[in-house]
């Protein structure tokens, strides 16, 4: 399928979307609200133990700033673009909804993906990069373009490996009928990582956010390398682990579909 | 009176039903403790103290404070009577010859009691795995105090929940109004942060609110510190519950009409 044709589609989908929001118009801005409320306490607590401290670990307060700053624009874009679509999938399953999908002229995991682009959520992503600016503005170090560009680059990546794990936790239910507590355990660990910086785990925690469940690296490394703290060696293991998960995340939504019996899984 | 009883009762073996979402509810309490673990080991490796805190201190806080949080269920509740509204659901509720509010006060505190005694084991469980010697330094009066304390919070959370429930009737969908407050809850409960790092002044401000007194002073009276603010919390969370007790009949007298028992 062409890009052009994609994003066609993904056009289409959107204007399905905002004629369906029609309907509950005080949700429209929901996500922008939750999540807003969620990054600005997280700012202002964060604010206060740095009143209490010069540093947690070896973060002092513009680099965690820009970390929750990066957190919020990754939460931002995913809750823009794919969030509200991905987490429809296990109810589609159950329900044998996922009929639909498999039988559209469409590749399945784009369509699920996308068709429900939440435009309300959008303002959450110039706030984040507001507070990012903020961050690099407290931060004294020189604004490169191989700085910028780095941090762009992982941004994305970490956009991608986001979108990853998601997709993998809800393709659980081709499996399993009932996954609602690894749903829990998601929303759960995630939260944790959003609010303190991979590093400062330790031992099995360590090893359990930077390769079982790698949300320990998602904000923890762009943020590293924009601050000039990340080894070449952690660049590349980024890079490793976005592709290992992304192929093994769409490998195992094939084989989920695979697996899929209809309304009976 | 007796019709209540019988809904705890109901509601509390109800809960055998869901051996899994118990074991759950263990495991997930650890995300709280070890958020705290993490952080907090990190700053201290700079510090001996943190305002007033010392490490040992501070994770006995979140271990307390985490123990009496968890006895709060009435979110869950607030969801429910949301959910069941806006799918028309509600009119078994309307037709019972039982107050609603009390009803789902019974249907929350059910579930509660039958929580409280996994709840105290995640929290032996946690202190034991993270080598905590619990700074546990109340008298008898700090003790019932606490109690008093705890009960009038669960009746305040229950009342707040049940009121964004009811607001169903009119918004159909409120969901963010949860979400919502569950962030500002975060926050001004102390979950995340002992309240004592905040400033002077903003913990003026928040000693008028209700949320202060829900888990943080509790907490607080059960590691022997803020003993003189016991008796100012019990009446300020009286208060705070006369308030909600007249909103929530105001609203429901005002917005049970909207109900059209279809749902969508």
């Amino acid at each position: 399928m062409t890009v052009k044709k994609q994003l066609k589609i993904l056009l289409m989908l959107l204007k399905m979307k905002l004629s369906r929001n029609m309907a509950f118009r005080l949700s429209f801005f929901g996500a922008f609200f939750v999540d807003g409320s969620l990054f600005l306490i997280q700012i202002i607590l964060f604010h206060a133990i740095y009143s209490q401290t010069g540093s947690i670990g070896e973060w002092n307060r513009p680099q965690m700033l820009l970390f929750i700053g990066t957190f919020s624009l990754l939460n931002a874009v995913n809750m823009v673009l794919y969030f509200f679509g991905v987490i429809t999938i296990p109810e589609k399953i159950k329900s044998g909804q996922m009929d639909l999908y498999i039988t559209k002229p469409l590749n399945t995991l784009f369509h699920l993906s996308f068709e429900n682009i939440d435009i309300g959520s959008a303002p959450l992503v110039p706030a984040s990069l507001g507070i990012i600016w903020y961050a690099i503005s407290e931060m004294d170090i020189p604004v490169t373009a191989g700085r910028l560009l780095g941090y762009i680059f992982l941004v994305l990546l970490m956009q991608i490996l986001y979108y990853d794990m998601e997709v993998i936790l809800r393709t659980l239910p081709f499996f399993f009928i009932q996954t609602a507590s690894i749903e829990r355990l998601e929303g759960e660990l995630l939260g944790l990582c959003m609010k303190i910086p991979g590093t400062l785990f330790k031992g099995a925690f360590k090893a359990l956010f930077y390769l079982i469940l790698p949300y320990g690296i998602m904000a923890t490394v762009p943020a590293q390398f924009f601050a000039g703290v990340l080894t070449p060696l952690g660049f590349v293991y980024s890079i490793v682990v976005v592709v290992a998960f992304t192929v093994f995340a769409l490998s195992f939504f094939r084989f989920g579909l695979k697996n899929y019996k209809s309304a009976s899984s | 009176m007796k019709k209540y009883l019988e809904t705890v009762k109901v509601l509390f073996k109800s809960q055998l039903a869901y051996r899994f979402d118990i074991l759950m509810n263990i495991v997930f309490s650890i995300t709280k403790i070890l958020l705290a673990y993490v952080l907090w080991s990190a700053i201290y490796s700079s510090s001996e103290e943190i305002a007033g805190f010392t490490f040992n201190g501070m994770m006995s806080y979140y271990i307390i404070s985490t123990f009496i949080s968890q006895m709060n269920k009435s979110t869950s509740t607030g969801w429910q009577i949301s959910a069941e509204i806006r799918q028309g659901l509600f009119s078994k509720y309307m037709v019972r010859p039982m107050s609603i509010f009390g009803y789902f006060s019974a249907h929350t505190a059910g579930v509660a009691l039958f929580y409280i005694s996994f709840n105290l084991a995640a929290a032996v469980l946690w202190t034991l795995l993270f080598g905590v010697n619990i700074a546990l330094a109340a008298g008898f009066q700090n003790i019932l105090l606490t109690v008093i304390l705890v009960l009038l919070g669960l009746l305040f959370m229950m009342q707040l929940n049940y009121f964004i429930g009811i607001l169903s009737f009119k918004f159909l969908d409120t969901g963010i109004f949860m979400m919502i407050k569950d962030n500002i809850l975060e926050f001004v409960a102390g979950s995340f942060i002992p309240l004592a790092l905040l400033s002077e002044k903003v913990i003026i401000v928040m000693k008028f609110f209700p949320f202060y007194y829900v888990s943080y002073l509790p907490t607080l009276l059960l590691m022997g510190r803020n003993g003189h603010e016991a008796l100012q919390g019990v009446a300020v969370l009286t208060v705070w519950n006369l308030f909600f007790a007249v909103l929530n009949a105001i609203t429901w007298k005002r917005l049970k009409v909207k109900y059209e028992g279809v749902g969508i």
